[in-house]
């Protein structure tokens, strides 16, 4: 057997033992995301426009994450709406921005990979650095609007009287909550990732300056803060969905 | 927090935001900060633009183009001068640069002739300005709360840097004790950061240093027992050490920010719970641990990923325009990331028991006899 089918051969076990039903749905919803994201890349390579690639697995993939993630049916729903949401305002926060910063493609820390490569490509690699740093968004837009939804469904089972505004004040409450540890969650996570990379500029005694304007570097940073800016948008966005549903549940009851 | 109880000014914020727009103002105009000569382009012209076809039937464009600009930074400040750049339309390698924008020089030749190519655009104001929208949003709708986690941010990444350069330092041979040690440093940090210094911190931080070593030890032991099959470190990009050692770590702190967040959830609600009721059994415990975790540990593998993943994709479609097999393309560029994201999913799913069961010892969860007798 090798590695890759050892090592998901354990987690699935892991979590199915830990999470039953839930655990296999999570593991099948990782499955599911691979096969969503090499298809994009498959679509890409067949010269499909690679942002409305991007837009469409996006959405796929926000669905599959939070429907088999999730649980309880209206908080989900909430949650998958307002991901959708702050997707769509991510790709306009990070298109202009992508365009100014134009980090297309690989550096010059690339060149031993692109030996005997063909660069004849006729992709636009600048959407495709779009496309990738929309994609690298999802996990973490997706989770903090289930933590948020879930968070508020709660507060609402416990106290169904609460007025709307506490229960805005209360979104808040729970995304400051989350924030930090999931700021924590995206650093370590990007910066585990390129760990290879910073050593490189450590060792070839890169200056600040040339790190600060490093192709490859910004584009990672760029990739950790609008996977931030997602998270923050997520907070009050979801808030807003989960008051406006409650609201409209509380006139007809009325 | 202890420090929310005092109000936040609403000036305060405003002052926050101010500020750093000026700072990311500064770094628009810091040219002369820089030692390699900046030039702002003022004009572009295209000279020539021709088609490219290689043996794969790719076809794109190789355009030429004359840049005139000023240098605004050094001794050759206020100087004007012309440069041409080839790029491909692609930009995989190559860029095209366009009116006003800030571009770095290399000099050739100072002699006679003044000759100059250009080696990067200026990349710095732009990821100013995207840091300084994090900290307005995180300011503006957060306020102390955001302050904090951007501060924490940064401390994490000052402590990281250090840990880097010592790496280098050792060349690499240290690589697994320095950031094993950088990970438990970063830890306790963070979480007395978030939680403070309390008996909930302790548990919080041996969850995470628990879990988080357990994933990596299961990696070591499955490389060894599959012999590293289908593991191909070749294909791991910007290596100048051993790879084996360096992938552990990545995938080490790779999925410690995860397992710290999950810890902090599951252990801060099973701690309420038990305030809530104190006889709770050990046996409910888990229960309850197991039903937060299996909850929000999917959804947390998911966030990892796509981060792992996602940045493999211009690879990926380098290596398929390439005329390279699905087969091929996915072990030399993505499976590093997929093999990452399964250690950091084990740990994460492992660290649901881990927790509960530290908790449960720790704060002692009554056996179900005594319960029982009760």
């Amino acid at each position: 057997m090798d590695t890759i089918s050892a090592l998901g051969l354990i987690l699935l076990i892991a979590m199915v033992l830990v999470g039953g039903q839930q655990g296999f749905q999570a593991f099948l919803s990782l499955l599911f995301n691979f096969g969503a994201l090499f298809f994009a890349v498959v679509l890409i390579a067949f010269h499909f426009p690679p942002l409305v690639v991007t837009l469409i697995t996006g959405v796929i993939v926000l669905a599959l994450t939070v429907f088999l993630g999730g649980k309880d049916n209206a908080s989900t729903q909430i949650a998958f709406f307002a991901s959708a949401a702050v997707l769509l305002i991510l790709v306009l926060v990070i298109v202009p921005i992508e365009h100014w910063a134009v980090v297309p493609g690989f550096g010059p820390e690339d060149s031993d990979d692109l030996e005997q490569m063909s660069l004849v490509l006729g992709i636009n690699f600048l959407e495709v650095a779009m496309a990738t740093a929309i994609l690298s968004t999802l996990g973490a837009i997706a989770e903090a609007a289930m933590a948020i939804s879930a968070g508020l469904a709660e507060i609402l089972d416990q106290h169904p009287k609460i007025t709307l505004s506490r229960l805005r004040g209360a979104g808040l409450k729970v995304g400051t909550q989350i924030i930090g540890t999931t700021f924590n969650t995206l650093f370590f996570g990007f910066f585990g990732g390129f760990l290879a990379l910073f050593i490189w500029f450590a060792g070839v005694h890169y200056s600040l300056g040339q790190i600060i304007n490093d192709k490859i570097f910004v584009a990672e940073l760029l990739m950790v803060l609008f996977s931030m800016v997602g998270v923050i948008l997520t907070i009050p966005l979801t808030t807003w969905l989960m008051t406006m549903q409650e609201a409209k549940k509380r006139k007809m009851n009325n | 927090m202890k420090t929310k109880r005092l109000r936040w000014p609403g000036w305060l914020t405003v002052l926050i935001i101010a500020v750093g727009g000026l700072i990311v103002l500064g770094v628009a105009h810091d040219d002369g900060l820089y030692k390699n000569p900046i030039m702002k382009i003022t004009a572009v012209k295209t000279i020539s633009s021709d088609k490219l076809t290689d043996q794969y039937q790719n076809a794109d464009r190789a355009v030429t183009q004359q840049l005139t600009g000023v240098i605004t930074n050094g001794q050759y400040r206020g100087k004007r001068v012309s440069v041409t750049n080839t790029y491909n339309v692609s930009q995989a390698n190559s860029q095209q640069y366009r009116r006003s924008q800030r571009v770095f020089l290399t000099v050739h030749s100072t002699n006679h002739k003044f000759v100059a190519t250009i080696s990067d655009l200026k990349r710095d104001t732009s990821m100013a300005m995207t840091v300084w929208l994090v900290l307005s949003l995180l300011v503006g709708l957060m306020q102390f709360g955001g302050l904090m986690a951007f501060t924490s941010v940064l401390a994490n990444g000052a402590l990281f840097w250090v840990a880097v350069r010592w790496n280098a330092h050792t060349q690499g041979a240290l690589v697994l004790t320095i950031f094993g040690g950088l990970a438990i440093l970063f830890t306790a940090m963070t979480l007395s950061i978030v939680i403070g210094l309390n008996k909930q911190m302790l548990m919080t931080f041996l969850t995470t240093v628990v879990g988080t070593a357990l994933a990596v030890l299961i990696a070591v032991v499955v490389f060894q027992l599959t012999n590293r099959k289908g593991v191909y470190f070749e294909s791991m990009q910007y290596v100048t050490q051993l790879p084996l050692p360096l992938f552990l770590a990545e995938a080490m702190l790779g999925s410690l920010g995860a397992v710290m967040d999950e810890a902090t959830d599951i252990i801060a609600s099973l701690m309420a719970l038990k305030e809530e009721r104190p006889d709770i059994s050990a046996h409910q415990i888990f229960r309850s641990g197991r039903e937060i975790g299996g909850e929000i540990m999917g959804p947390l593998v998911n966030v990892l990923f796509f981060i792992f993943v996602a940045d493999t994709l211009p690879m990926a479609i380098l290596f398929l325009k390439n005329a390279n097999s699905w087969g091929y393309t996915f072990n030399m560029t993505m499976s590093l990331g997929v093999i990452q994201s399964l250690i950091s999913g084990i740990g994460i799913v492992l660290t649901v028991p881990i927790a509960c069961w530290i908790t449960s010892s720790l704060m002692g969860g009554l056996p179900r006899w005594i319960q029982f007798r009760r």
